[in-house]
């Protein structure tokens, strides 16, 4: 049976696309008619739940309550397709807690697969903190995220994948006015698609590319735990989708 | 067969967490599958005897015929764990040397470990040098317990040191902090901190506890685990040949 995904968007820096790639995911799984849920781990400044107020949920893992409230909920059963927009505040707590608890293993034992996808950026802290993660959370995929906004270039060798087929996701650069206009509190970008203009424009080229690497992204890790069920014997890397 | 073991835990001070390190023991001996009972000298009720109420006894040291419950039906277990009242750690050991159960313990017929729980003040330092009169054959450590966020802020470093120097062979424990919800999940569940990680009831049903408060528990027996295994409490009491790691199962 494949595992129900769950999501965490996560980066230890500010600003650097986090809200944006949760936004496109849950806007991924709802295009897909999924259950979806998502948590927005920013008390403070709830941008993501403040696009979905009805499936985005806010909450404060500085405290016990709040980390029951989430990590609870994401093992509970029949869980959605699920997005973390996990705020650069929380980033440090949110993964100590999850390596505390053994959240991971319980949650795939539970039918839910964590993965982690962790935006770039040039910073030589943001290396070292990814090559830490890594280290702590040696069972949960890790997947690099190249946001073209915010830097040009992307170094392989300072962000592996955990394994050479979770190939990076690359979120390519919008222009200064798209970029405005998705920005706004009330752009959604299903209801954009569902409503073209009049034929494609720079949106539906910059979504389309993006949920075909969310589609092979699913696809890998869908490969990566046949795999693992079959004991190790590697089916090949998938047929990448075409639209 | 390994000869007996009692293990006494106790302080001079109240509310540094002698319990719940009792509870740790007994939860330990239990995943190691040595066979343990124990004393709670909390009476009338009894605080350990709520956690792990199938082993434990409630008694009161001090009496004799309580004295002769313990010690003369030492050999029914390869373990005995006495969690001593606060107040009672000195005049314990005093009655035990009074028995002829440290000469015992000399003569080696039985392994003795005290686990004294210490709290932050300098008092505690002053009960050490007390306590160390009776420990010459015993196994002796000295449990600093972070559970309830204790600091040992009170000790300067140059007094401890002249304690500690006095003491070559006591060992030293931690017992880190436990969250406090968690902590306070397991009291209300009234259950042993193995059976809370487990997601059991009192009688061993399945319970409906935090995952999140259980992965705290779990995370912080381990913890405390560890320590037992770095001071290698199962080859001490030599009750398996070797000291298997034994994981906190889910």
């Amino acid at each position: 049976m494949p595992q129900t995904p769950l999501y965490i968007v996560a980066s230890p820096h500010p600003r650097v696309g986090k809200t944006l790639l949760a936004r496109l995911l849950l806007e991924f799984f709802h295009s897909e008619k999924r259950p979806l849920l998502g948590y927005d781990l920013n008390p403070r400044e709830p941008t993501f739940a403040g696009y979905f107020p009805r499936w985005v949920f806010t909450v404060d893992i500085a405290n016990t309550r709040g980390q029951m409230e989430l990590f609870d909920q994401l093992i509970a059963e029949n869980p959605a397709s699920t997005v973390i927009d996990l705020g650069y505040g929380a980033f440090e707590q949110f993964f100590s807690v999850l390596g505390e608890i053994g959240f991971a293993a319980e949650a795939r034992r539970r039918g839910v697969e964590t993965t982690v996808l962790f935006i770039s950026d040039r910073a030589p802290a943001t290396v070292r903190a990814y090559g830490e993660l890594r280290r702590r959370l040696p069972n949960v995929p890790f997947v690099p995220v190249h946001n073209e906004s915010v830097s040009v270039s992307f170094d392989n060798d300072d962000f592996p994948p955990s394994r050479p087929e979770f190939r990076r996701i690359s979120i390519p650069r919008l222009s200064p006015i798209v970029r405005g206009v998705v920005d706004r509190p009330s752009f959604s970008f299903g209801s954009y698609l569902v409503k073209p203009p009049s034929g494609p424009t720079e949106i539906h080229d910059w979504v389309a590319t993006i949920f075909n690497s969310f589609r092979d992204l699913e696809l890998r890790l869908m490969m990566g735990q046949v795999t693992s069920a079959l004991g190790g014997v590697s089916l090949g890397p998938p047929p990448i989708p075409r639209r | 067969m390994a000869k007996p073991t009692i293990i006494v835990v106790g302080a001079d001070k109240g509310g540094v967490g002698k319990t719940t390190v009792s509870r740790t023991l007994l939860d330990y001996f239990t995943a190691h599958q040595v066979p343990t009972r124990a004393f709670d000298s909390e009476a009338p009720k009894g605080t350990l005897k709520r956690f792990h109420p199938d082993v434990t006894d409630v008694v009161d040291v001090t009496s004799i015929p309580d004295q002769m419950r313990i010690f003369d039906t030492l050999s029914d277990a390869s373990v005995t764990v006495i969690d001593v009242r606060a107040g009672l750690l000195s005049p314990t050991l005093r009655a035990l040397r009074d028995i002829g159960f440290l000469d015992a313990v000399k003569k080696g017929q039985f392994t003795f470990l005290v686990f004294h729980i210490l709290g932050s003040s300098i008092a505690s330092l002053n009960e050490i040098e007390d306590t160390s009169q009776f420990t010459t054959d015993a196994k002796y450590f000295l449990v600093k317990n972070y559970f309830n966020n204790t600091t040992f802020f009170e000790w300067d470093q140059a007094t401890h040191a002249n304690y500690f120097k006095k003491l070559k062979d006591a060992v030293e424990i931690t017992i880190p902090k436990l969250n406090e919800m968690a902590y306070e999940q397991v009291e209300v569940a009234s259950v042993p901190f193995l059976t809370f990680v487990a997601n059991k009831g009192p009688k061993g049903d399945s319970a409906n506890y935090s995952f999140v408060l259980r992965g705290y528990v779990r995370h912080w027996l381990g913890n405390v685990w560890a320590e037992y295994d770095r001071i290698k409490l199962n080859d001490i009491i030599a009750a398996t040949p070797a000291n298997p790691r034994v994981q906190v199962v889910r």
